[in-house]
């Protein structure tokens, strides 16, 4: 069978992802990116631990931080990370329309996160908070900035995979890809969480 | 006999896609039980440190804690680690893991020490 043809409901497999030698490799291999990612995060959180003090005469964590902006962002993020697990249920049952309807509700979630989160840093800047004012600001502006990359690449990421694949229905060929969007999407929530809590709960306390 | 098979092989079929759909309900349903609980650790943890009534030190530890848990629902609920066929990637993951906790307590290490 064709890996690029539409597949039914009489001959949809259990575990459409993973039911061809590529969807099987992109699956591995994507968790074990996934690992990497971790570490690769680990080295923001490390330095920025190691610097968030050294503010200079900039202000620190606890003068800027805003915790109902950063719980809204948390929400919709979380909220997000639960629509696409949705579609992946969808995925599962062959029903494309939903499928869709799912990977653009995460869709606009996101976007409604990255919008808080260029309002929030926008609002630092003017309060002389800047990516060179401070190794504390060095540091911030690297571990949250560069989770808010991998939002606004996962947002291009399903918006090409959507557009491309509108029409044709679940095939063996784009499951996986589907698929690994979801995992992808639930990662950097996951880092989100250590985010909010290392860096704008601890900033609270000092 | 043409007959028999007739008869026979749709109901299997049909029996296997109940079985299936259920799974995938008790599924959603998994789904959704830890959205909830997703929700009320990050209420707890913001909590915590929004009223000032803990310990600031013991505050650390308690929203640090919140996070694990938290995390471990996305990913053995969410990302499916708990599902079978999953143990290459909770390798990969661990020694991501591994791998993490160690720079980060040597990046905090080296920059505490200078």
């Amino acid at each position: 069978m064709n890996a690029g043809e539409r597949l039914t409901d009489a001959n949809f497999p259990a575990h459409p992802e993973k039911a061809t030698l590529e969807g099987k490799n992109k699956f591995l291999g994507f968790w074990l990116f996934l690992g990497g990612e971790t570490v690769l995060f680990a080295t923001l959180f490390g330095t920025y631990l190691g610097l968030r003090n050294m503010h200079l005469d900039g202000p620190s964590g606890e003068e800027l931080f805003s915790l109902p902006l950063v719980f809204l962002a948390t929400m919709l993020l979380l909220t997000s990370s639960l629509t696409s697990v949705y579609a992946v249920l969808s995925l599962k049952q062959n029903k494309v329309r939903s499928l869709q309807g799912w990977f653009i509700v995460t869709l606009l979630l996101g976007l409604g996160f990255l919008g808080l989160e260029i309002y929030e840093f926008i609002h630092y800047v003017h309060e002389g908070h800047t990516f060179t004012s401070s190794a504390f600001g060095s540091a911030f502006y690297s571990l949250v900035g560069f989770h808010g990359a991998h939002v606004l690449f996962g947002t291009l990421w399903i918006t090409t995979l959507l557009v491309r694949n509108w029409n044709r229905g679940i095939t063996l060929a784009n499951a996986p890809k589907y698929y690994l969007f979801a995992l992808y999407w639930h990662f950097v929530d996951v880092v989100w969480v250590f985010i909010f809590t290392v860096v704008y709960l601890m900033g609270k306390v000092g | 006999m043409a007959d028999h098979h007739n008869t026979t092989e749709p109901t299997v079929h049909r029996h296997e896609e109940i079985q299936r759909k259920l799974a995938l309900k008790e599924e959603r349903k998994h789904h959704n039980v830890s959205f909830v609980m997703m929700i009320l650790l990050t209420i707890v943890a913001f909590f915590a440190i929004w009223s000032d009534k803990i310990s600031d030190s013991f505050a650390v530890i308690f929203i640090l804690t919140l996070a694990v848990v938290q995390v471990f629902f996305q990913l053995y609920i969410w990302m499916h680690l708990s599902h079978k066929g999953h143990d290459f990637p909770i390798w990969g993951m661990a020694s991501g893991v591994l791998i993490a906790a160690i720079t980060v307590a040597s990046l905090m290490g080296m920059i505490w020490t200078s």
